[in-house]
């Protein structure tokens, strides 16, 4: 019963709050039947408890408080209309304000996208061109019956060339349109019908003959002119050149002059030259009536490839009637002269004028005379210049070969190969260059160049060749073709004299095939490294360079760099085991593309490192060198999760400002409608 | 919870103003009593309710669970009658707070006083549960509900409240023997 008594309070309290289960109420009064302080107690709270419920009683709210709380709320919160309300609670939702961000977020990224200029609607754009596209052309039979309206219709014609010119579909818009004038001026004076007409035979020349404008508005305008044409009092000459190119000059000449037969003319010169290669070339000059000169081109062009076409028109109408005139003249002053004579009075001397007078007089008549009939004769045939080719003009006749060699050589004794190639010379081999250069830091080359009889050079690039070692040895071979170019099966080939070019270098100087290096780790290393010299020489490879340093601590080091040829580098290598421990092998070999390389004379250098070190244990291995190593990795792996997490925040802190900023916007327009 | 009952909060912070009122209408009174228990001035304590009431409307829809919503009512309450109490003491009006609001019988006066400032004396919650008992007669299931208390601390809260009072007033009760 401790606890009752300690909390007796509670108890007390409880009970008279009818808080208590019946087992507790009558724990309790036992306890206060047992314990004296609590029933004090009980009476004091029973007190309290009264003074309390009659003090607080007076404190109640009166019972139309709810009423006035609910008057008080309605005055303070208006009943919001239906839209207004509905929007307030839209706003609320949860999804709407997701929406609502979602929105603005979009908004952002097309704010962004116009800032930086891309396309925001270009799939659209695309398309509606793609329409216009599709739509744009007409059916194209459609055109000409249009264009034949609006040029029957004048004015209108005049009024719009933009849009026919885009229409026209064939002919160059300024053909199109210079030929419209024509026909408009036509049409103020001739009546419609007969200019629909004028203009489909006009469109038929144009289709017939698209090559030149000129050509086109000719024939308009003979087509225009056509009621009144006189041609007949005009003096033409009509010339043209053909270049044609043919298999045989005589078989086309013969053609030709059959075709000049059946259209009445004839074949006025004919010239030919032969080539160094054996084939034809000439002219043919043909004279033919004027009316037959487009038939007969017709024809000629049949006889081989047209390389070329001339047409040419002289119109000599006006010094032709000029000459004409003044002839007549002529012969009236000749008249007048001979009635001078004839009377013969005066003087002699006066004769003497009028005879030399008249001499000058009829020397002017028989020039005009034979002008005339030249021009008659030009204007009467019309010449055709016919140049001809047989085919494959530039076959060469024959080819010459011509063969140029350089060679490489590497020797211990330059200056003495070098003397011996010289004594070579013979009157079919030659010597053009000799040349022998030696520097100051003694590196020794030679340079020599010799032109050898065709029937000699392979035996002299032999010896050659045996005088040291190849290091490189290039032949070229040219085909010159004479009298022309290109290919030819009956031509001969001659091979022409050799020209070789050697190049000699020290030994020394050639760079090694291979290159190897190596440690060998030893524990007496200026013994070894003797001993390794002695190993080179055996393999008949030579020191290029050794040395040797010793420190303090006992540690030793000799350095040594040989040469052997490659074809003894496998022997010394296994040789070089019996000296110690070998490490750190690496070979780097240098493959040359050049397949006349001797290879196994080729050099390959072994540089060799000898060495002498105590216990020391490697750095490479062991656990601090592990442990090093998986430190400097998880500072790598750090710094670069570092940098993505720079990366990810230069990405996103855009973002979260910006709806930072809507947010905040967000709570200031909620705390301003509040304060309403 | 009754079902019913769940259904008018849930009704209410879906905006639904009938359902709102109803539980005003319910729970004014509760509310009253809390902010009595920590104001002890009934006009204070009423403006405390009404804003309280406002407040709960605006803010609604924070309340997630419709079964906390009476708790959440009585916090609101608890914290606006808190602010009133703290605006007060900042412009110390010492006649108002120490003079009864509503001076009862003479003879009675001398106790009143003294219930007041024993009443002034008690933590905000012990007056709040004892206005909640006094004022509604509450059973202390309700008032444990209502002040988000966990079952049979209200006993000891009572039980301590009107210990300490006893004592603060014991002098006052044996002139009243």
């Amino acid at each position: 019963m401790a606890t009752i008594h300690d909390e007796i309070d509670t108890w007390l309290t409880a009970d008279l709050h009818g808080e208590l289960s019946n087992n507790e109420r009558s724990a309790l009064h036992a306890h206060l039947v047992d314990c004296a302080t609590c029933r004090k107690t009980h009476q004091e709270i029973k007190v309290m408890n009264k003074i309390l419920e009659e003090t607080l009683a007076n404190e109640k709210p009166d019972p139309v408080f709810e009423q006035r709380m609910l008057a008080g709320f309605r005055n303070r919160v208006p009943q919001r209309s239906g839209l207004v309300k509905l929007l307030v609670d839209l706003m609320r939702l949860r999804a709407t304000q997701i929406a609502a961000v979602a929105a603005v977020l979009l908004g952002l990224v097309q704010v962004g996208r116009m800032i930086t200029g891309e396309p925001v609607t270009a799939p659209r754009e695309r398309e509606r061109y793609a329409q216009v596209e599709v739509t744009s052309p007409q059916p194209p039979e459609s055109r000409p019956s249009q264009a034949g309206a609006l040029d029957r219709s004048g004015g209108i014609a005049a009024g719009r060339p933009q849009d026919l010119a885009l229409e026209a579909p064939a002919p160059p818009p300024a053909i199109r349109s210079k030929f419209r004038e024509e026909s408009k001026s036509v049409a103020a004076t001739v009546a419609p019908a007969k200019t629909a007409q004028a203009e489909t035979t006009e469109g038929d020349a144009l289709a017939a003959s698209p090559e030149s404008p000129a050509n086109a508005q000719e024939a308009g305008k003979t087509a225009v002119e056509s009621p009144a044409p006189d041609l007949g009092n005009r003096k033409l000459i009509r010339n043209a050149t053909v270049e044609l190119e043919i298999v045989s000059f005589d078989n086309a000449v013969g053609k030709i002059t059959a075709f000049a037969n059946e259209e009445h003319g004839y074949v006025a010169t004919t010239d030919s030259k032969k080539q160094a290669n054996g084939k034809l070339k000439g002219q043919v000059v043909v004279k033919v009536l004027p009316e037959n000169l487009d038939r007969i081109l017709q024809k000629i062009r049949s006889v081989g490839e047209l390389k070329n076409q001339t047409l040419g028109t002289e119109d000599v109408t006006k010094a032709y009637f000029d000459t004409d005139a003044r002839l007549k003249n002529a012969h009236v002053m000749e008249q007048r002269l001979i009635d001078m004579l004839k009377t013969k009075t005066g003087k002699v001397s006066d004769l003497l004028q009028v005879e030399k007078e008249l001499g000058r007089v009829r020397e002017e008549i028989e020039k005009m005379q034979g002008e005339l009939k030249y021009w008659d004769s030009q204007v009467q045939f019309a010449t055709v210049t016919i140049s001809l080719a047989e085919k494959d003009m530039e076959e060469p006749a024959a080819f010459l070969l011509k063969e140029r060699a350089q060679l490489a050589l590497y020797a211990l004794d330059v200056e003495k190969i070098y003397n011996e190639i010289k004594s070579l010379a013979s009157p079919k081999v030659q010597i053009t260059n000799a040349q022998l250069n030696r520097d100051y830091s003694g590196r020794v080359s030679a340079q020599l160049g010799m032109l050898i009889a065709p029937e000699e050079s392979d035996a002299v690039i032999g010896r050659v060749k045996g005088f040291g070692r190849v290091e490189n040895f290039q032949m070229q071979t040219q085909r010159i073709g004479q009298g022309g170019s290109g290919m030819s099966e009956n031509a001969r080939t001659k091979r022409d004299k050799m020209e070789l070019n050697i190049t000699i270098s020290r030994e020394e100087q050639e760079q090694a095939f291979q290159q190897t290096s190596l440690r060998i780790r030893t524990y007496s290393v200026d013994e070894k490294a003797k001993e390794l010299r002695t190993l080179a020489e055996k393999q008949g490879g030579r020191v290029r360079s050794s040395t040797f340093s010793g420190d303090p601590d006992g540690r030793e080091v000799a350095n040594v760099s040989l040469r052997v040829p490659l074809k003894n580098y496998p022997a010394l290598m296994q040789s070089l085991d019996s000296l110690g421990k070998v490490q750190n092998v690496s070979v780097q070999r240098q493959d040359r593309a050049e397949p006349q390389v001797d290879e196994s004379n080729a050099p390959a250098d072994i540089s060799i490192q000898v060495y002498s070190q105590g216990n020391i244990v490697t750095e490479e291995s062991g656990l601090l060198a592990t442990l090093r190593r998986t430190l400097a990795q998880s500072a790598g792996a750090i710094m670069w999760s570092l940098r993505m997490i720079g990366v990810a925040i230069a990405f996103l802190a855009p973002w979260a400002v910006a709806m930072v900023a809507v947010i905040w916007l967000a709570r200031r327009v909620i705390r301003a409608r509040k304060k309403l | 919870m009754d079902p019913s009952e769940r259904e008018q909060y849930r009704a209410a912070i879906h905006g639904d103003r009938e359902a709102f009122e109803m539980i005003i209408r319910t729970h004014s009174r509760t509310l009253f009593a809390i902010a009595y228990g920590i104001l002890q001035s009934r006009e204070e304590a009423e403006d405390a309710v009404q804003d309280s009431l406002v407040k709960a409307w605006r803010t609604r829809w924070r309340v997630r669970d419709p079964e906390k919503f009476p708790v959440w009512l009585a916090t609101i309450a608890r914290h606006k009658a808190r602010d009133v109490f703290r605006k007060r003491r900042t412009v110390p009006l010492p006649e108002q707070v120490t003079e009864p609001i509503e001076p009862g019988p003479s003879n009675t006066s001398a106790l009143d006083h003294r219930l007041q400032s024993a009443l002034a004396a008690l933590p905000e919650l012990h007056r709040a549960a004892l206005t909640l008992r006094y004022f509604e007669e509450m059973d202390y299931r309700t008032i444990e509900n209502t002040l988000g208390l966990t079952n049979g601390a209200l006993r000891g809260i009572l039980g301590r409240a009107l210990a300490s009072m006893r004592k603060e007033l014991r002098p006052a009760l044996a002139s009243m023997d």
